[in-house]
């Protein structure tokens, strides 16, 4: 096993940049591709994976390093750090609606133990055609079992919402394909003595109607008497043959990461919803079912990618975009270092989480902010992609530009403090709020506008530094990941 | 129960709403669940186990209808507005109570409905010109679900933050006590520069839909919207007769959001999840209730603004009419979903009546059960947005915009007993 990891990490090593095989089926399109600052890709690459912005001192290190293949390897950095896997877990929870309360009703513990489960499975990477088994084929109780949760997640607990759920996570289809629903006849719900406690299970006394469907790709599923039929639904959906639940993950992944699936709506994929670029769609469902579903990989290909490392649009084709609700309300919290309070209102009495809880660490979609509920945090109602928003409002810039809230944590802020204390001079303080907020080091002309400003304004050098985080802050610069 | 429904379809085509709409609705949100029997349904000697400490309900100023003691003020003035006392969704649960109270929605389906001053919102999206936001909440929504639902964040409330009780009324974005203008707009030329000087972002799409918005938005700062939270320009007399309370101000600040044309605000004030101490806190809260809406009632009025005003006051159910006198709640009184209720005035809604009725336990309505979205489909109907309208989901298609009206056990008919019909 070492053997191969350390094979695989030399061949990244010595394979250039340009010879991502991605690159293959995109730079034949559309001829040399602009790529992006190192400020930009460390920038982009912290957001778009972690949904953090980067620290300083890893920014500062990053950008003098001369070593060629320091992107690679800051790469394989992040896809090893926890930032990572909170980042996706909070991601699957979306899809998954993981949350206590209204519509998924799952209440706090199992809410809890599910998280966990996510974490432990892309903590531990795994494959994700075994990740989805253990998923469909749950049952037992919602506080020790984890994963029947996703049976229980429903207003409606049919087989028709279920397998509707099922067709849309996994094939990327708002329309159920065939038959497939008879599969989860079986499940049922019962409670136990303890408190919100439910027992989940397939009824194999039940017999079958039909003992075979046939399914959307012309395969059939054979029902057994006291069997789980379940267990050949399953072992079709992940099938290498059945490429389209491949191609769903590796589409979505391509989504997660550029803002866009080569199929969009990553969950919409109807015949007449064509790809941009199908050669593309297909190397990677390839390739994802090659690499025995190994989602780590396939994040990993597409980071390494000019595609993803091009500039922003226009002169490149990276799609800039608002950054999310929870990275948002995490990062002004970060570089403010005043951290809002989260709680659960169920069960009561209520529970607080623990101070400097970061959003994208919640777990529960119940639990929510204003700030959060402002910038467009998913509320998990609906498993598609589409319910986050990032769209920038009106709203959301009269928050950040004229709010008592955010000044205030402005002005109280320890680490501006700290920063005017450290350097007594406009430029250093410049650097570091700079450093700290855009990825950067800040240009001599903006340097020279806050110095014009505080003189104008006559500022000491706290007040300046109020300014200068306000106004780093509302740059479309720091709202967009670009 | 069929023929009913029928003749009310009926109705609904042969006749119409006068053709003035009602323009915008204020919602005054008790949170928590009010007891209906110690505000609108009081049930005259009954024994201490269901009145406990308020035994002793009063007249209004319209001969048979009395409401409870300790709302003297509202009794002057039953004239102005209808009691529905036959509110019914049977949930006891907080969550599913405001889910159901608002929005309607009792089908049980998969999707998650909108609230319906999102839907006003949304609805009004065209035609509503107004610079402050369509849907305004005072001081925050109940975000205990994705109250914008199918139809999405940007119909979502804009939520005021602050107290309009305190000296300033803060209100995120509008008004900012550390900032001054002056030093605003000095600050927003700093930044225009910066945005300038950016050779990453100048004259990108993006930056430029940055750039509109924020000229949008320096109208809202600078200009008359961000006077409409200022109470000082209320004269100290006005603001005394809503009273200097959280429930007053809010309501005062309402009345100023309907000056403005705001198509729904929501006044949203909680502690009225009165499990233990309950009467203790009624004692405080009804006074206060009793002034604030007392003094909106009459200030629309007098200002010829009520017949264009909807006004809801209510929560997401009642509470038990037993008092629970044993530990540990020592009087206090559970959640009720099976009857309680609501208080609606203006806008086209038929004042100093009375629909529905509980039995003398107040555990039963005797009379003309009202469904949420019985409420809320006269609510827009009055609006002039047609109840069994649709709504895009993004998934689904056209959806009903109250799935549960006209279904039984969801719905009883819309309110035509209470609204002004008019002969076409």
């Amino acid at each position: 096993m070492k053997k191969i990891l350390r094979i695989i990490f030399f061949s990244l090593l010595v394979i250039p940049l340009h010879a991502n095989e991605i690159d293959k089926y995109i730079l034949s399109e559309k001829g040399m591709q602009q790529v992006c600052s190192d400020e930009v890709f460390i920038r982009r690459t912290f957001l778009t994976i972690t949904g953090r912005l980067p620290k300083t001192d890893v920014v500062i290190q990053f950008l003098s390093s001369t070593d060629p293949q320091k992107r690679t390897i800051l790469i394989d950095q992040i896809l090893n750090s926890e930032e990572y896997v909170h980042y996706i877990v909070m991601r699957w929870g979306d899809i998954l609606r993981i949350k206590s309360e209204f519509p998924s009703n799952l209440w706090p513990n199992s809410v809890q133990a599910y998280d966990r489960w996510l974490y432990e499975k892309i903590s531990g990477n795994t494959p994700y055609n075994q990740f989805v088994s253990e998923l469909l084929l749950s049952k037992g109780s919602n506080f020790r079992t984890p994963t029947v949760n996703f049976y229980r997640a429903f207003l409606k607990r049919t087989p028709d919402n279920i397998y509707k759920n099922i067709s849309l996570l996994f094939l990327g289809t708002r329309k159920t394909l065939d038959d497939g629903q008879l599969c989860f006849y079986q499940i049922r719900y019962k409670n136990t003595k303890e408190w919100k406690e439910e027992i989940v299970y397939p009824d194999v006394r039940i017999f079958p109607a039909t003992s075979t469907i046939k399914m959307f790709d012309g395969k059939e599923i054979r029902f057994d008497e006291n069997q789980d039929w379940r267990i050949p639904f399953v072992a079709w959906l992940t099938s290498k043959e059945n490429n389209r639940f491949a191609g769903v993950m590796a589409n979505r992944l391509w989504f997660w990461i550029t803002g866009k699936g080569i199929i969009n709506e990553p969950d919409d994929w109807r015949k007449s919803n064509l790809p941009s670029n199908p050669e593309l769609l297909n190397f990677l469902t390839n390739r994802f079912i090659n690499s025995g579903y190994d989602m780590k990989a396939m994040i990993r290909l597409i980071l390494n990618s000019k595609a993803y490392q091009s500039e922003m649009a226009p002169k490149g084709q990276y799609i800039p975009q608002r950054l999310q609700a929870e990275v948002t309300v995490d990062a002004l919290a970060d570089i403010t270092g005043i951290y809002d309070s989260y709680m659960s209102r169920v069960p009561e009495p209520f529970t607080f989480y623990p101070e400097g809880t970061r959003s994208v660490d919640l777990g529960d979609a119940t639990v929510s902010s204003s700030d959060l509920e402002l910038f467009g945090r998913v509320s998990r109602d609906v498993s598609l992609e589409s319910q986050r928003s990032n769209k920038i409002t009106s709203r959301q810039l009269l928050y950040l530009t004229n709010s008592v809230e955010l000044e205030g944590k402005i002005r109280k802020s320890n680490i501006l403090n700290r920063i005017c204390a450290q350097n007594n001079n406009v430029d250093d303080v410049c650097k570091a709020i700079s450093l700290m907020t855009l990825s950067r080091y800040p240009t001599k002309e903006e340097i020279m506008l806050f110095k014009v400003y505080a003189e104008n304004n006559n500022l000491k050098l706290r007040d300046l530094a109020t300014v200068i985080q306000w106004t780093y802050i509302n740059s479309s610069e720091f709202l967009f990941n670009h | 129960m069929k023929n009913i429904l029928i003749i009310f379809v009926f109705l609904a085509l042969a006749f119409r709403i006068e053709a003035q709409h009602a323009k915008s609705v204020i919602l005054i949100y008790l949170d928590g669940g009010p007891s209906q029997t110690d505000t609108f349904d009081p049930k005259p000697g009954s024994s201490r186990d269901i009145s406990g400490n308020l035994k002793d309900p009063i007249q209004t100023n319209v001969p048979g209808i009395i409401i409870n003691q300790k709302l003297p003020l509202l009794a002057k003035i039953a004239n102005k507005y209808s009691l529905i006392r036959s509110m019914t969704h049977g949930v006891n649960g907080h969550e599913t109570g405001h889910y159901a109270m608002i929005t309607g929605d009792l089908s049980g389906g998969s999707v998650v409905y909108p609230s319906y001053g999102s839907v006003i919102s949304y609805m009004k999206k065209d035609t509503y010109k107004g610079v402050l936001p369509s849907y305004i909440s005072l001081v925050s929504a109940n975000n205990r679900f994705n109250e914008g639902g199918f139809i999405g964040n940007e119909y979502k409330s804009f939520d005021t933050s602050g107290a309009p009780e305190n000296s300033i009324f803060e209100v995120d974005g509008f008004v900012n006590r550390l900032v001054k203008p002056e030093t605003l707009k000095s600050r927003l030329q700093l930044l225009d520069g910066f945005e300038k000087a950016n050779q990453l972002f100048r004259n990108t799409a993006n930056s430029l839909v940055l750039d509109s918005l924020r000229q949008r938005n320096n109208q809202l700062i600078f200009g008359k919207a961000a006077q409409v939270f200022d109470l000082a320009t209320e004269t100290k007399e006005m603001r005394e007769r809503y009273g200097m309370t959280r429930i007053g101000q809010s309501c005062l600040e309402a009345r100023k959001l309907v000056e403005a044309g705001v198509p729904f605000i929501n006044v949203r004030i909680t502690g009225w999840d009165t499990h233990k101490s309950h009467f203790q806190r009624m004692n405080i809260m009804l006074p206060e209730l009793d002034k604030a809406l007392s003094a909106l009632l009459i200030d629309l009025d007098e200002k010829g603004l009520l017949e264009k005003t909807i006004v809801l006051c209510g929560g997401e159910f009642g509470r038990t009419p037993k008092v629970l006198w044993e530990a540990p709640w020592n009087g206090g009184r559970g959640h009720f979903g099976q009857a309680f209720s609501y208080l609606v005035a203006g806008g086209g809604f038929i004042p100093g009546k009375v629909i529905g009725a509980t039995d003398k336990t107040g555990e039963n309505i005797t009379d003309r059960k009202v469904f949420p979205c019985d409420l809320i489909g006269t609510v827009y109907l009055l609006m002039g947005i047609d109840p069994h309208g649709t709504l895009p989901h993004i998934s689904e298609g056209m959806l009903p915009l109250l799935p549960s009206l006209g279904k039984a056990n969801q719905s009883n008919g819309l309110l035509f007993e209470l609204i002004n019909l008019k002969k076409e």
